[in-house]
C-alpha cells in the first residue's frame, strides 16, 4: 500500500515503510520528477502554470503562494495515498519542511480523507525509539 | 511514463563499523550499471529503479538494522546541489540529525526483530508557564 509520510522527507521513516513492506509516498520522489523536467526553465526555481492550478485544488486563492506552492507537491501524494504516519515534533521540522501552515493543512487533508493513521512522537531515547518502531511495524502489517 | 532512473541515499548508521568504501566496492563487484558516489555518511546510487533496487537489497544484507535508505530527488553531481559547484544543501540538517538518531532506530529495530516487550512509554509533557516562570525568576536572580 501507498503510504504518505510526515516529515515528508524523513530518512527514517521512509525506511521503515519500505523495510516493512510498503511504499513510501515522500516529496523527494515527487520533487526528482520535477526537477528533471525539462518543462521547467529553471527547476526548482520555477512553477508551471499547472503548480498554481494543483495547488487552488487543496487551498483557497487568499492562502499564501508559499503554502500553495508545497500544497502543489503534497496534495497529489494526499490523493494518492491510502495510508499514513504522522511523527510530531520532529526536530528538523524547519528549512523547506518547515511551513507550519502548510503541515497543518496537510494534516487536515489527510484526516478529511479517512484513511487508517498513525500518529506518533519524535523519540527523544532507546526506550520511546523501540514504541516508534513497535507500533510502526504492527500498523504496517495490519494494513496488509 | 515510468521512471528511466532513480537516485537513492544509503545511510549507515554511527555505530556500524562498515564503511562507504566497503559498500561501495561491494556494489562494484555486483558488476551492474550503477553509478556510485561516496560521501561521509554512505553512499549515494543511481541508475534503473529495478537495478538499484536489486543492490539495495544486496547491500542492507551487510548489516540489515544498520543501514538506511531513501529516494534522492537530485541526480548525482547535480550543480544546483553539488558542493563543487557551491550547491546549496538545504536538506542536510536533517540528514545530519537522523543520521546521528539512527542507533536508536538500530535498538528499535532490534526489539521488534525479537519481539521484545515494549512498554507504553508516557507522553512527554510540555513545561507548564508557572514552571517556566519560576526558572526565568531564579536565572534573573542569578
Amino acid at each position: 500500500m501507498k503510504v504518505f509520510i510526515v516529515p515528508p522527507n524523513s530518512l527514517i521513516l521512509f525506511d521503515l515503510v519500505e523495510r516493512f513492506g510498503h511504499k513510501p509516498l515522500s516529496i523527494m520522489g515527487a520533487l526528482s520528477e520535477k526537477v528533471t523536467s525539462k518543462e521547467i526553465e529553471s527547476p526548482p526555481l520555477n512553477v508551471t502554470v499547472d503548480d498554481v492550478k494543483k495547488g487552488l485544488k487543496y487551498a483557497g486563492i487568499e492562502v499564501p503562494s508559499g503554502i500553495r506552492g508545497r500544497l502543489a507537491i503534497y496534495g497529489p501524494l494526499i490523493d494518492e495515498a491510502e495510508a499514513a504516519i504522522f511523527m510530531e515534533d520532529a526536530p528538523y521540522m524547519f528549512g523547506c519542511v518547515g511551513c507550519a501552515r502548510t503541515n497543518e493543512m496537510v494534516k487536515l487533508l489527510v484526516r478529511k480523507r479517512k484513511i487508517p493513521l498513525l500518529e506518533l512522537d519524535y523519540p527523544a531515547n532507546d526506550e520511546e525509539a523501540k514504541a516508534v518502531v513497535q507500533k510502526v511495524k504492527a500498523f504496517l502489517e495490519g494494513l496488509k | 511514463m515510468p521512471k528511466t532512473s532513480e537516485t537513492r541515499y544509503i545511510v549507515i548508521a554511527p555505530t556500524s563499523s562498515i564503511t562507504p568504501d566497503q559498500i561501495t566496492r561491494f556494489i562494484h563487484t555486483m558488476a551492474v550499471d550503477i553509478q556510485i558516489k561516496e560521501t561521509c555518511f554512505g553512499v549515494i546510487i543511481q541508475g534503473q529503479p529495478e537495478v538499484v533496487a536489486k543492490v539495495l537489497a544486496e547491500v542492507r544484507k551487510l548489516d540489515p538494522n544498520r543501514l538506511f535508505s531513501k529516494v534522492r530527488g537530485f541526480p548525482i553531481g547535480d550543480a544546483r546541489r553539488c558542493r563543487a559547484e557551491h550547491g546549496s544543501r538545504p536538506g542536510f540538517t536533517q540528514l545530519e540529525k537522523e543520521w546521528k538518531d539512527l542507533p536508536m532506530f538500530e535498538a528499535g529495530l532490534e526489539c521488534a526483530e525479537n519481539k521484545g516487550k515494549v512498554c507504553e512509554v508516557p507522553k512527554r509533557k510540555k513545561l507548564p508557564v508557572s514552571e517556566l516562570k519560576k526558572i526565568c525568576d531564579e536565572v534573573c536572580q542569578q
